[in-house]
């Protein structure tokens, strides 16, 4: 007992010493680990739709289109590091909507398309018995690319056409999970996690009445936490579908299906 | 392009000389040797001439007791002499510069990563057996290509892993060529050649420079020397995890050079016999043991 949670704080110990990795970066999965018991790889491809709500002076919407392939490696159904290849695109509702009638723009919201990022994590769990058990996990991403799009304004009569940046979007997850294995081998799971996530936003140029001005803002998540559940489902040959469902101030939702080993 | 252009037409020409399995004939009875093929019946069929027991006792064959027996081929080796320098070269290649260098590269990388690198390599030579299994018509095969191409791309990272080999999915990789695709509708080997610096050939085989370059995505890759440097680290890793076959296939035979040849010829018709077993334009030809075809038609 005392070894197994000397291992866990071990783990949470390294993760914690890595930089923080990027935004949304996919789902938690279920707090059991799938590698094989001797210890073993096991591969993963997933989509999730996430939905968040960002705030700075005004709050902005926040939607991503996220792809990933995670490897990830574990021992005996206690641990397991993960490391994610993703890519995921950027809507932001209002980030060019005017709050002054003399500043019109064409279009609200802010789009672009897919850039590539990276997620680490790792999680433990500890079985209570044969069917229950909890889990803790963490989680980081982070995003190079540089999302931009561009409005035209009219302004007194004049035309603008004003560029938003964002950039450096990151975030860091914490949770913890609770577990039960179900007939069939299927297991549900659900539990409370906290984030931050934090972004760049720049506009090129600065027109009164855009809540995004020229100089460097950032953006941070506005719920300070949220909750998780899912389940993981045995198919054929070694492969598990697992479908998750994220809460924080918005609903967040996705599938992953893996390949044990 | 230039380059690809050229093999094509050393491919064109060579294939002149190639002759179909019903023509083929050895060109010099002391060069010659057998292997065993059912893949190519016509070259089967020819007597050895220095064999003067292939000419008598007609009425001791005895189908019944060997229905599958063993049967005598020849592959003509006129280009012996310069086969036997290239063959040299290729050994001392091996010898002063792959191993050394396989030998280094082995203390430097773990097995699992060389294993990816394979993996890798591999998994990039998927447009070609994709092409080949079509062209021999093994839809089967070309399915089962297609399938493990897209489980290791999502779930073995892009290729370096290969779960579909695991036991749990169990696609077998489709180890062909258009050599062998060749050999399916019945081309003969035509002749040995030993190329330097790739080995073991026949005009037929030389068929599948085209799967290993205009075929092999990273051929592409620009700038020229980037692929070539690709292309040294494979045959590097790929001898880095085989050290020691090529010496003991040396070491044991009295004359390396005709060890290579058997050797070769006999993986080679093997695999052509493999594959035409799998082809729904010929798999009927070569399903059963022909006393049983002949039962099948009387009656």
């Amino acid at each position: 007992m005392k070894k197994r949670l000397t291992r866990i704080s071990l783990i949470f110990f390294l993760v914690a010493a890595f930089p923080p990795g990027a935004l949304a970066g996919g789902m938690f999965g279920p707090p059991q680990t799938l590698s094989a018991a001797a210890g073993g790889l096991n591969t993963a491809i997933g989509y999730l739709y996430h939905e968040d709500t960002y705030k700075n002076h005004p709050r902005h919407k926040m939607r991503h289109n996220i792809i990933y392939s995670q490897a990830a490696w574990g021992k005996s159904g206690m641990w397991e590091i993960y490391g994610r290849l993703a890519a995921a695109d950027m809507k932001m509702s209002d980030a060019f909507r005017s709050c002054l009638p003399a500043a019109m723009n064409i279009g609200s919201e802010f789009h672009d398309y897919w850039k590539f990022f990276g997620t680490l994590g790792a999680k433990g769990f500890y079985p209570v018995n044969r069917f229950f058990g909890g889990g803790i996990f963490m989680q980081a991403s982070y995003n190079p690319g540089k999302y931009t799009d561009e409005t035209p304004v009219l302004y007194n009569g004049s035309f603008f056409v004003a560029d938003l940046e964002i950039k450096n979007l990151w975030d860091i997850n914490l949770g913890a999970g609770l577990q039960a294995t179900l007939p069939g081998g299927i297991r549900a799971y659900a539990g409370p996690f906290v984030y931050l996530a934090r972004a760049d936003a720049r506009m090129s140029h600065n027109i009164p009445g855009l809540p995004l001005g020229t100089e460097k803002t950032f953006l941070k998540n506005k719920s300070p936490g949220g909750g998780y559940f899912g389940a993981d489902i045995p198919l054929i040959r070694g492969f598990r579908l697992n479908i998750e469902g994220q809460y924080t101030s918005r609903f967040s939702a996705g599938a992953a299906i893996s390949y044990v080993y | 392009m230039k380059h690809s252009l050229c093999l094509v037409a050393i491919f064109a020409w060579l294939a002149l000389f190639c002759a179909p399995a019903s023509g083929a004939v050895s060109g010099d009875g002391k060069t010659a040797y057998a292997a065993n093929t059912a893949a190519e019946p016509a070259m089967a069929q020819m007597p050895d001439p220095t064999d003067e027991s292939a000419y008598d006792d007609d009425d001791d064959y005895d189908y019944d007791d060997e229905p599958f027996g063993e049967e005598r081929v020849t592959i003509s080796d006129p280009l012996e002499p310069v086969n036997r320098i290239a063959h040299v070269f290729n050994d001392r290649m091996y010898f002063w510069v792959l191993k050394p260098a396989a030998v280094v590269y082995k203390a430097v990388a773990p097995e699992p990563v060389r294993i990816s690198v394979k993996n890798l390599h591999s998994h990039l030579g998927y447009p070609a057996r994709f092409l080949s299994c079509l062209l021999q018509t093994d839809f089967t095969g070309a399915a089962e290509e297609t399938g493990r191409f897209v489980i290791n791309t999502l779930w073995g990272i892009g290729g370096l892993m290969d779960p579909a080999a695991g036991k749990n999915i169990n696609l077998e990789k489709q180890d062909t060529d258009l050599g062998e695709t060749l050999g399916v509708y019945g081309v003969g080997h035509g002749f040995y050649i030993v190329w330097p610096v790739f080995g073991p050939s026949s005009p037929r085989d030389s068929a599948s420079f085209i799967d290993e370059y205009l075929l092999y995505p990273p051929f592409y890759i620009r700038p020229w020397y980037a692929s070539t440097a690709l292309t040294a680290l494979e045959y590097v890793n790929s001898a880095s995890l085989r050290i020691g076959e090529y010496e003991s296939l040396v070491g044991a035979a009295i004359d390396p050079y005709v060890a290579m040849r058997n050797a070769y010829v006999q993986y080679r018709m093997k695999s052509v016999q493999a594959r035409q077993a799998r082809s729904l334009l010929f798999k009927e030809e070569t399903a059963g043991p022909p006393e049983v075809k002949e039962a099948e038609d009387e009656n």
